[in-house]
């Protein structure tokens, strides 16, 4: 029977099935086309969390109605790995990007991939929170969580303490605020990558992000860790059973900055939404989000401990030095 | 036979009206035929081209012509490589065994609770690697469910071992379904009374009879579990991302989407072509051995066209492998259905409860204990870039899945025809080249112009599942009755209005049944989704699995259960449809 | 149904003496059911040594079941099953096939495709402990006593059917069983291998003393071959006894037709006080149905006719015959005689009158 079909085709069923093959691509085209409607969205790369991110673009869309945010959202390492694709592939295809490190940003600005334009308004913000290229917007504190009955550790060094083990610290391969921390430690007196070493000694496991440590120590596979403030404090008011602390001599500031791509597709709107995280407004919703911002005067955020220690890692000097950094950091921890 | 007979009679009353207008037909002569069918042949093979054949060719020449030195350089790649093997055999160790002997205790007819069974052993298909993975952690790992109901955690759920045993479970059921097809098409029950009237007890019928029957589909089950492990990526990157574990899927996903560095560019691509030339190593022996011994039918004899008076008698009990006194022969299918489903607790509906309650569990380190549970983890992930990934997936699913049934239906057609039948393997060897060094090889080809776009995604769906599309078209076409058609048209039906009276209605249970399966494993692909993903592109799957890679258990837990879901209810709500077409 | 019960609810061979000898087989009361069918409804049969039993009837009569059920294949629903006038098989339960002294032919021969002829049927002498060279040096001499000695290394798929039967045969009596039951064991066979096979099947029981039992729906090799003939229908045992008595004495117009070519007519007033005396008619009420077989009228008489049709089948013709009393074939020796449309006049010689419940 099938040979029969084949030997005396009609010419409708081959017509069909010409009409079918012929619509693929009409079918395929369907795809990007259903996602590039509208005026052409700006498209933001960020590692911001979504809690954070997505109501920062609702509010930027109901103040500016028929704007559109193309988002591509990913720990950093995956924004790094992202990147490095679209420049094989043809070029950048972010618009902005808000990074969660200084340094991540640097190495952006070195590739001439950002840069070139602060908004008016990050004059308001304070000096060591921006760069002529980019101008930090929220900030991550990098700060110790530990379990619930176990006494909070006074200092980081404390960490090496075989009371704390197991310890988990997060991927500065993968994290932002593991790699600020570690731009910190590696040039702190008393610390160095020896405090990494001994970490390691002490039976520290590596894990990806910071929201692991907090989650591994709430579940008890860990005694503490290193992690933002802002996973350590959620997930206690949650209800898991951890504490926080900001050890000495403080918890490690890292700031999430904002830039705009060199040769975005629509600048305008690119600055639009840069503007406006910075701005006040903008500044509210990253702190309502549960972020800590950079403006001074917002409210209504999560705050910083009276008394809290907080340091600022020597963001110009570490740069020049990243990669040997992460050299001897992988020296460590890496597999 | 009454429905054939239905069938003709409908043919034949159509036949007044359509006849002059077909018979028009033959005048145009056959040359404008010829035209159309090249024409025809030549549009899939070009398809072919761009999906499989071109971006393969590309990504074998830029592996061969790296000039950076660094192809495998700074990565263990035999390390990798042997872990990956490894794997892939250990799970092939243990599930073929365990898929067997689910498919030979589940043919038994006396088995309590059979119907609910023999669903349910294929229920971890449905389930998306990631989740079943994830769930396991949920349900066994430190901190997991066990862990907090009895304090036995399973140290080592989050790594080799934990992957194995999900790689086990997910692939059972396909063991399971290749060994009860062959069961019910080689080891007729009659064989099993000649040997047991033949002198031997039920353990000889097994190991004489049943099993070298079944040597051929066990083998292809084998070789298939080879194959889907060395391809598998979600269930090893969910349970052993963490640790030293690392298979080549998941090094070349952590050199495309974590390394930015060009020589992790190369290792990526060398990884994925190191990938495809593996599988072949174990598929290409295997198919030269085992695709004549699938495909020999039961030669002279019995089973050919000879009508035999009376052979319908009722096979009922239809194991028939002899009896015991009744009472032994019900305890057996008692310890079968007992093991069953013990085997399915373990392995699928603890983890899924554990699921649950993670998903309802406010935070980690919270007893999950009603008085606790809340709905805000689902709350927060049902947010504006969830529910616009789980469109673009459902979008994709319903986009790839039509077309593929088009496709595969195109090659099945073609394939009676020699050069269709070089198309048809060429796209059987898509199916088996993994996810991975698709993604990768179509990165490569087109990324220039669609990284990063839902079209890239789409082309990766049909270069990858063609096949799973075609074999099953392919299938009823062969058992589609040759006389059928002809007698239709000897009622003097046209040939479209043949197919539609006569070949449409049994068919439409393989169209349908490729179309879900093509739509069910779109749906929950991530291996080459999150390689293919960019701004605005991203699958509900791929959120899922970034959510697990953030850390955050509650809200993965919400979105997994979403998924799978998505993915559940389709079919539930198709499967009674296609039930119905498989009965008529 | 009921008045025909009497004649066959004691199936005992007519040859029984005054020390009958015990049965091989005795099935009591058997019925086995699939789902809500049942397949077999209460039938009772015995068998003896050296006995051959044949199960006539058409498809889903019930034949196969049966045999299914004394081999050992389904449990009876109800009845027993006795074999050496042991139980192997009560209601809802059975010894298994293995543990029974019977060997089965199968229909569809149920060869093991991946085992050679040889290996095939030293299956059931490895089965008995044998090693494996004297078994199969014994498969191989059975072979031989078939002559299929040349298939010994095939493999089902390169054998036709009646090889592929044989060898199925051969497995059989490999297993050397007091009882053998075939099930329809020509019904694939073409007229040749057909004839090679009953050969084979008499010298066997003949040597051995086995008993067999077999299905078939061609009354024809049921008569010629068994010692007695079994008719069922529905499921239902209608009539059991020698050939003679199933062919000459059916116990209504069913089992007359199944068991061979049967004319059916109502003599009332047919015959006149000259016509010669009807042989099984002697003193019967002729108001109901007798029936008559091809042999037993012939032409020339005082019985008027005409003849509607006529058919040459090689050694003799039959004659459809037109009479006041119905259609009657009659079969002469020979080539046909006479042409359609001839009137003839013919004579009744035997008859055999029907109870008047019909079927």
């Amino acid at each position: 029977m099938l040979q029969h079909m084949v030997d005396h085709p009609r010419r409708r069923r081959i017509g069909l099935l010409l009409a079918l093959v012929g619509l693929l691509p009409a079918g395929c085209r369907a795809g990007p086309a259903a996602s590039s409607q509208g005026p052409a969205p700006v498209t933001l790369y960020t590692c911001v969390s979504d809690s954070t991110i997505q109501p920062v673009i609702t509010e930027y869309k109901a103040a500016h109605p028929g704007a559109e945010i193309s988002l591509f959202r990913a720990p950093t390492g995956e924004l790094n790995a992202r990147v490095a694709a679209d420049l094989r592939s043809g070029g950048l295809k972010a618009d902005v990007i808000w990074g969660c490190d200084p340094l991540t940003m640097q190495g952006y600005v070195d590739q001439q991939l950002v840069g070139g334009w602060t908004p008016e308004n990050a004059a308001d913000i304070p000096r060591h929170y921006r760069t002529g290229s980019f101008v930090g917007v929220a900030v991550l504190y990098l700060v110790a969580v530990h379990r619930r009955g176990t006494p909070a550790p006074a200092s980081w060094s404390d960490l090496t303490d075989p009371a704390y083990a197991p310890v988990a610290v997060p991927d500065p391969r993968v994290a932002a605020s593991a790699l600020g921390a570690l731009s910190y430690f590696a040039n702190a007196k008393g610390y160095g990558t020896d405090f990494y070493r001994a970490l390691k000694h002490n039976g520290a496991n590596q894990v990806s992000t910071p929201d692991l440590v907090t989650t591994g120590v709430a579940q008890g596979l860990y005694q503490a860790g290193m992690t933002t403030a802002n996973s350590a404090y959620l997930a206690k008011s949650k209800g898991s059973p951890v504490e926080v602390s900001w050890p000495q001599p403080g918890a490690v500031a890292v700031y999430g900055p904002i830039g705009l791509a060199q040769h975005g597709r629509d600048s305008q709107q690119a600055k639009d939404f840069i503007t406006y995280v910075v701005s006040e407004p903008g500044q509210q919703v990253v702190a309502t989000a549960g972020s800590y911002p950079t403006r001074p005067g917002v409210t209504g955020g999560p705050e910083i401990p009276s008394g809290a220690p907080v340091v600022q890692p020597d963001w110009p000097a570490v740069s020049a030095d990243r990669d040997r950094l992460l050299d001897g950091y992988q020296s460590i921890f890496g597999s | 036979m009454p429905v054939a007979a239905g069938r003709l009679r409908s043919a034949a009353r159509t036949q007044p009206t359509s006849g002059p207008a077909t018979r028009g037909g033959p005048a145009k002569g056959p040359v404008s035929q010829r035209l159309v069918r090249a024409v025809a042949t030549l549009a899939v093979a070009a398809v072919v081209v761009i999906l499989v054949l071109y971006p393969l060719g590309r990504l074998a020449v830029v592996v061969g012509t790296d000039t950076s030195g660094q192809l495998f350089g700074g990565a263990p790649v035999a390390e990798v490589l042997r872990t990956t093997v490894a794997l892939a055999l250990a799970v092939t160790a243990a599930a073929v065994p365990l898929g067997t002997l689910a498919a030979l205790g589940l043919a038994r007819s006396d088995v309590p609770g059979r119907r609910v069974l023999r669903v349910a052993i294929v229920l971890p298909l449905l389930v998306p690697g990631f989740v079943l993975g994830y769930s396991w952690t949920q349900a066994y790992g430190r901190g997991g469910f066990t862990d907090f109901l009895f304090g036995l955690p399973w140290r080592s759920v989050q790594g080799p071992a934990g992957v194995w045993a999900a790689l086990v479970v997910s692939t059972v059921p396909v063991v399971y379904l290749l060994v009860a097809v062959g069961l019910a098409a080689r080891a007729e029950p009659e064989l099993a009374r000649a040997a047991r009237s033949s002198g031997a007890g039920p353990l000889a019928v097994l190991v004489h009879i049943t099993l070298p029957l079944l040597r051929p589909s066990i083998a292809a089950a084998a070789v298939l579990s080879v194959v889907s492990t060395l391809d598998s990526f979600a269930i090893p990157q969910a349970m052993g991302g963490s640790g030293d574990f690392t298979t080549v899927t998941m090094a070349i996903y952590r050199r495309l989407s974590l390394g930015s560095d060009p020589a992790a560019f190369v290792q990526a691509l060398a990884l994925a072509l190191l990938l495809v030339a593996v599988t072949l190593v174990v598929v290409v022996p295997a198919d030269l051995w085992l695709g004549p011994r699938l495909r020999a039918t039961r030669g002279a004899g019995p089973s050919g066209p000879v009508a035999v008076p009376g052979a319908s008698r009722p096979h009922a009990r239809s194991t028939g492998t002899g009896m015991h006194a009744r009472s032994t022969r019900t305890a057996m299918s008692r310890w079968i259905s007992a093991g069953l489903s013990l085997y399915l607790v373990l392995a699928l509906a603890l983890p899924m409860v554990a699921l649950l309650a993670a998903a309802l569990t406010p935070a980690v380190g919270v007893p999950p204990t009603p008085a606790h549970w809340t709905l805000d983890n689902f709350r927060s992930v049902l947010n504006a870039r969830s529910l616009a990934a789980f469109g673009r997936s459902a979008g994709l699913a319903l986009l790839a899945a039509g077309l593929l049934t088009v496709l595969g239906a195109a090659v099945a057609v073609l394939e009676r025809r020699r050069i269709g039948r070089a198309l048809a393997g060429l796209v059987t060897v898509a199916l088996v080249v993994p996810g991975s060094t698709v993604a990768v090889a179509l990165l490569i080809s087109y990324g220039r112009w669609l990284g990063g776009t839902l079209l890239l995604i789409l082309l990766a769906y049909l270069a990858k599942l063609w096949a799973l599309a075609h074999r099953p078209i392919s299938g009823a076409l062969d058992r589609f009755p040759p006389g059928e058609l002809q007698a239709a048209r000897a009622s003097g039906a046209g040939l479209a209005v043949a197919v539609r009276t006569v070949a449409a209605r049994p068919l439409a249970p393989a169209l349908l049944g490729a179309f879900c399966i093509c739509g069910v494993t779109a749906l929950h692909e991530v291996t080459m989704s999150v390689l293919l993903y960019g701004p605005g592109t991203e699958t509900l799957a791929v959120i899922v699995l970034n959510s697990a890679e953030i850390g955050q258990i509650g809200p993965t837990a919400a979105l997994s259960l979403l998924l799978t879901g998505a993915v559940l209810l389709p079919v539930l709500a198709l499967w009674p449809a296609i039930r119905r077409l498989r009965t008529r | 149904m009921t008045s025909t019960s009497s004649s066959h609810s004691e199936a005992a061979p007519l040859s029984g003496g005054s020390a009958a000898p015990p049965d091989l087989l005795q099935v009591r009361n058997l019925t086995v059911r699939f789902g809500s069918v049942s397949a077999v409804d209460d039938v009772s049969l015995r068998v003896q040594r050296g006995e051959v039993l044949a199960l006539l009837g058409p498809s889903g009569s019930g034949k196969s079941t049966l045999l299914g059920a004394v081999a050992g294949f389904w449990p009876p629903e109800a009845g027993e099953v006795l074999l050496h006038e042991v139980v192997v098989a009560g209601a809802g339960w059975g010894l298994p096939p293995e543990r029974r002294d019977v060997a089965v032919v199968f229909q569809n021969y149920a060869l093991w495709p991946h085992l050679t002829a040889l290996d095939t049927v030293a299956y059931p002498i490895r089965r008995t402990g044998r090693r494996r060279l004297a078994a199969r040096t014994e498969a191989a001499s059975i072979l031989e006593l078939l002559r299929i000695a040349h298939l010994a290394d095939r493999r089902p798929a390169e054998m036709s059917g009646g090889e592929q039967q044989r060898v199925g045969l051969a497995r059989a009596l490999a297993r050397r069983a007091s009882l053998y039951l075939f099930d329809e064991p020509t019904a694939h066979l073409d007229a040749h291998v057909r004839g090679l096979f009953l050969a084979e099947l008499v010298a066997r029981r003949q040597a051995t003393g086995a008993a067999a039992v077999y299905t078939t729906h061609d009354a024809e090799e049921a008569l010629g071959l068994a010692d007695r003939v079994a008719l069922l229908d529905n499921g239902r045992l209608v009539q059991c006894g020698t050939p003679e008595q199933v062919y000459s004495e059916p116990v209504h117009a069913w089992a007359a037709h199944i068991t061979g070519a049967a004319s059916i007519i109502q003599p009332a007033g047919l015959l006149p006080p000259s016509h010669p005396p009807v042989s099984g008619l002697g003193g019967t009420d002729l108001s109901g149905p007798v029936l008559v077989r091809p042999g037993w009228a012939r032409f020339g008489g005082t019985l008027p006719g005409r003849i509607r049709g006529v058919r040459f089948r090689g050694p003799d013709s039959d004659f459809l015959v037109e009479t006041p009393a119905g259609e009657v074939l009659i079969r002469e020796p020979g080539p046909p005689t006479r042409p359609v449309g001839a009137a003839v006049e013919w004579t009744l010689t035997r008859a055999w009158p029907l109870p008047l419940t019909q079927r």
